[in-house]
């Protein structure tokens, strides 16, 4: 009696592996397109950037762009890294927010906080991380973890 | 004892029948979705912000998740078996599939209305990730690869271009630019007009060896052209062309032609003023520079001759009825002027002598062009099409639901078996496939082939279920008729500008309120004698040299009918401002940095429109009104929206309403 059952237990296992082994044959791989280095928060926030931020603050950041010599004072390096790294995300936001005005800087720079809206601030916000010089594709450690994990808006 | 045998074999029979029975429940708990939803719950459970959240998690039962959509021809889309967070805002940034779903016009928000196949593509019911994802073998279409996936909006949006799809929109610009609709059947675009030239002229127009040129290569000759490269073998080229310098014609152009190549040299210095005046580089370009939207005219007087050039210029309307090039109001020895300058300047000097020598037709070889013009497909685009006969080409509704294995690849070996790589090879050289295949090519670079792949794909075989249908409500059209629709059609002012949802974009300023936003004085002035109110800009209002009459009845013609209603006529409600308020007007310039991107006297920047004149140009109700939000008017406006307060609004309104040049500026009076 005690072999018949160990038969039998031995049967069900291997049916069981059978039943788990029965995958289907994949077809031949297709090959995807060739997909985007930047995250598409990323992607929307560098065409915010360059719609409404470029103009004065540079490809680059580097504050050299086309309308930055009309300004004085002139706009920001946003790729210094000691910039960057003084500023936390709430910060930065607050002054895309409320403009320069609004945190005690130039009033050149406008607020934007009626334009766009929080989450597009978001967005952008990536992308200015991203121009930290040095920094990559993906926004610089401290950035992207900040940015990742805030809690979400309600 | 003889019994043992029987129970051993009922013993094994029933182990057998058991175990059967397990196949089923044994597979389902072994299927991958279900290590998945555990590590949802633990996730779930590590990032929950109150323990009643984490016990939600804790609870969750482990199975099968469906979105059912009742309106979509009963379709299940059971993604959200794996994607368990596409909704979740605690799964931002988790690794797929558990990552919340971006945000876009749709999602979170209307998941129970679209499902997920209905954009991403892919099989709906299945349950396991290739079957699902449509990579298994016998599945049924695969999702829509990332980097087509606008493909899924124009699905719904049929026809429009979407605000939220740039690629799509992109795409679909594209396949009416290059003419696909002439040769293509597609639907909605039944009445899709080529933008090519009608071919009555060339024979007048220009000579035989250049006409090969362009045959051999249109894009090697003009960067800007829209006509494809047809490939044609130099035999054909030949016969084309005796078969076009056969065609007759129209008398009336003929004569005009004739004339105008029998009168004498204008003055090529004024001609270079009025050239540049005429701001041609709007829509031309010259050795690059320009818009590009219509040809390159640093060669232009060795391609067409001096007769046709001078003819044209008068009057391009009558040689080409759909062009967008505006009928210029220049005098008979003005537009001598524009084409001498033309002539003198605007050549290849390197050019061969007889570039321009008619070709002396030979009729046999004229008869034999007739057929290369209709069999390598030139009458699609080149003639008047009746409306009944059939397409050159093959219809393309439905193409983007093509399965793989349908497709006929031909000798492209090389390729993936993908309906996206499919298409992307067929608009990249289409002549791969095989021998005898007749469509040209057009030289897309890598963007443009995946915006117009990205347009192919979204033409399914079955229009999506009534309810989710979305066409752009059409507004009936605001074009004014009459003596005044005559001149609009004259200047060809929607070439650039938009009246109502009707006209190009090449301008920034529509048209549809001009009456409620610039002043009436203003405006006859601007008209007779333009000038640039943005000189950073490469597309600006060309000096028409509208006589004062026709400015005046254009302007009147806004005034009455190009208003709209959510801009004010009298913004301070018949209350004078008085000094105090201009005085706070003017502390607002200066405190919100308007100078930054405006000139006001002689400092500002110039990245918007100087402000100067403000009191003469604009009307204060639309100050105020843009002031209120710039971006109501115009959606990708970089005037920032500084969410001004009514009082304040209306008092920088005031500011800038007492501003004008002090004396008369040069524009001032009709200079005509």
């Amino acid at each position: 009696m005690r072999r018949l059952r160990r038969w039998s237990l031995a049967g069900f296992l291997l049916l069981l592996a059978t039943a788990a082994c029965s995958k289907r044959t994949p077809a031949p791989k297709a090959v995807a397109a060739k997909a985007p280095v930047d995250s598409y928060e990323l992607r929307l926030g560098k065409g915010i950037y360059r719609h409404y931020c470029q103009t004065c603050h540079g490809e680059t950041g580097a504050g050299d762009g086309f309308n930055a010599f009309n300004l004085d004072p002139r706009p920001r390096d946003l790729s210094d890294s000691a910039f960057q790294k003084r500023k936390s995300d709430a910060e930065l936001a607050d002054t895309i927010r409320r403009g320069g005005s609004g945190v005690g800087l130039s009033a050149l720079m406008p607020p934007w906080g009626h334009t766009l809206s929080a989450r597009q601030i978001d967005e952008v916000l990536l992308s200015v991380r991203a121009l930290r010089k040095g920094s990559g594709p993906e926004p610089p450690a401290s950035g992207s973890a900040g940015a990742r994990e805030r809690p979400a808006k309600p | 004892m003889s019994s043992f045998p029987l129970r051993r074999l009922f013993a094994a029979t029933s182990l057998l029948f058991l175990a059967v029975l397990a196949v089923s429940p044994a597979k389902s708990a072994l299927s991958s979705y279900r290590s998945v939803q555990r590590r949802y719950r633990n996730l779930g459970m590590a990032r929950a912000r109150s323990l009643k959240d984490a016990r939600d998690y804790e609870r969750r039962p482990v199975a099968i998740q469906q979105v059912w959509l009742r309106d979509f021809e009963d379709r299940v889309d059971r993604c959200t078996t794996c994607h368990l967070g596409v909704a979740d805002t605690l799964m931002k940034g988790a690794a797929e599939p558990l990552r919340f779903h971006v945000q876009t016009a749709h999602t979170p928000e209307a998941f129970d209305r679209f499902g997920c196949t209905s954009c991403h593509g892919g099989q709906g019911p299945a349950t396991s990730t290739e079957e699902a994802h449509g990579t298994a073998a016998d599945a049924g279409p695969p999702m829509t690869p990332a980097a087509y996936l606008e493909a899924g909006c124009g699905r719904c949006h049929a026809a429009e271009a979407v605000s939220e799809a740039p690629i799509l929109s992109r795409g679909r610009a594209l396949m009416d630019l290059s003419g696909c609709f002439a040769c293509h059947a597609v639907r909605g675009q039944e009445s899709f007009r080529s933008q090519a030239p009608s071919l009555t002229t060339v024979s007048m127009k220009t000579g035989g060896m250049w006409l090969k040129l362009w045959l051999r290569g249109p894009r090697k000759v003009d960067a800007n052209a829209t006509m494809p490269n047809f490939h044609l073998s130099d035999k054909e080229i030949e016969e084309l062309s005796h078969y076009l310098f056969n065609q007759p014609v129209p008398w009336g152009l003929a004569r005009r032609i004739q004339s105008a190549g029998e009168e004498p040299a204008g003055n090529a210095a004024n001609g270079k003023k009025l050239f540049s005046e005429s701001r041609c580089i709007s829509c031309h370009t010259v050795e690059g520079k320009g818009n590009g939207s219509a040809p390159e005219l640093s060669k232009v007087a060795s391609s067409v001759t001096r007769g046709w050039l001078l003819a044209f210029l008068r009057d391009p309307q009558s040689f080409y009825p759909r062009t967008r090039m505006p009928r210029y109001h220049f005098s008979e020895s003005e537009s001598r002027d524009v084409a001498a300058y033309i002539e003198d300047e605007l050549r290849d000097f390197d050019a061969p002598k007889d570039l321009l020598t008619p070709v002396r037709v030979n009729q046999t070889l004229a008869e034999k062009g007739e057929k290369v013009f209709r069999l390598a497909g030139c009458v699609a685009c080149h003639s008047e099409p009746s409306g009944s006969e059939e397409k050159f080409g093959p219809e393309l509704n439905g193409i983007g639901d093509k399965k793989a294995a349908s497709l006929d690849f031909g000798r492209r070996t090389d390729l993936d078996r993908t309906l996206p790589a499919w298409l992307a090879a067929k608009i990249d050289s289409p002549r791969s496939f095989a021998q005898g295949l007749r469509m040209p090519s057009y030289e897309f670079n890598a963007e443009d082939t995946r915006a117009a792949v990205t347009a192919l794909l979204s033409l399914a075989s079955q229009p999506v279920p009534e309810p989710y249908r979305f066409a752009a409500p059409r507004a009936a059209s605001l074009v004014p008729g009459g003596p005044v629709g005559a001149l609009i059609d004259r200047y060809r002012c929607l070439s650039c500008h938009r009246i109502g949802e009707e006209g190009g974009d090449t301008s920034t300023a529509p048209l549809t309120y001009e009456g409620s936003k610039v002043q009436r004085e203003w405006l006859i002035d601007y008209l007779t004698l333009s000038y640039s109110l943005r000189p950073i800009l490469e597309e600006r209002m060309p000096v028409l040299r509208m006589p004062r009459e026709e400015a005046v009845q254009l302007a009147d013609a806004f005034e009455s009918f190009s208003l709209d209603r959510r801009i004010p006529e009298d913004p301070f409600s018949g209350q004078p401002t008085s000094d105090a308020d201009t005085t706070e007007g003017q502390k607002l310039y200066a405190s919100l940095g308007c100078r930054g991107c405006h000139i006001v006297g002689s400092s500002g920047g110039y990245y918007g429109p100087p402000l100067t004149d403000t009191g003469k140009r604009l009307k204060s109700g639309w100050v105020y009104a843009w002031l209120k939000g710039p971006q109501r008017w115009r959606a990708d406006v970089r005037c920032p929206n500084y969410g001004l307060t009514d009082t304040d609004a209306l008092r920088l309104a005031a500011y800038l309403g007492t501003l004008r040049s002090a004396p008369a500026p040069a524009p001032a009076g009709g200079a005509r």
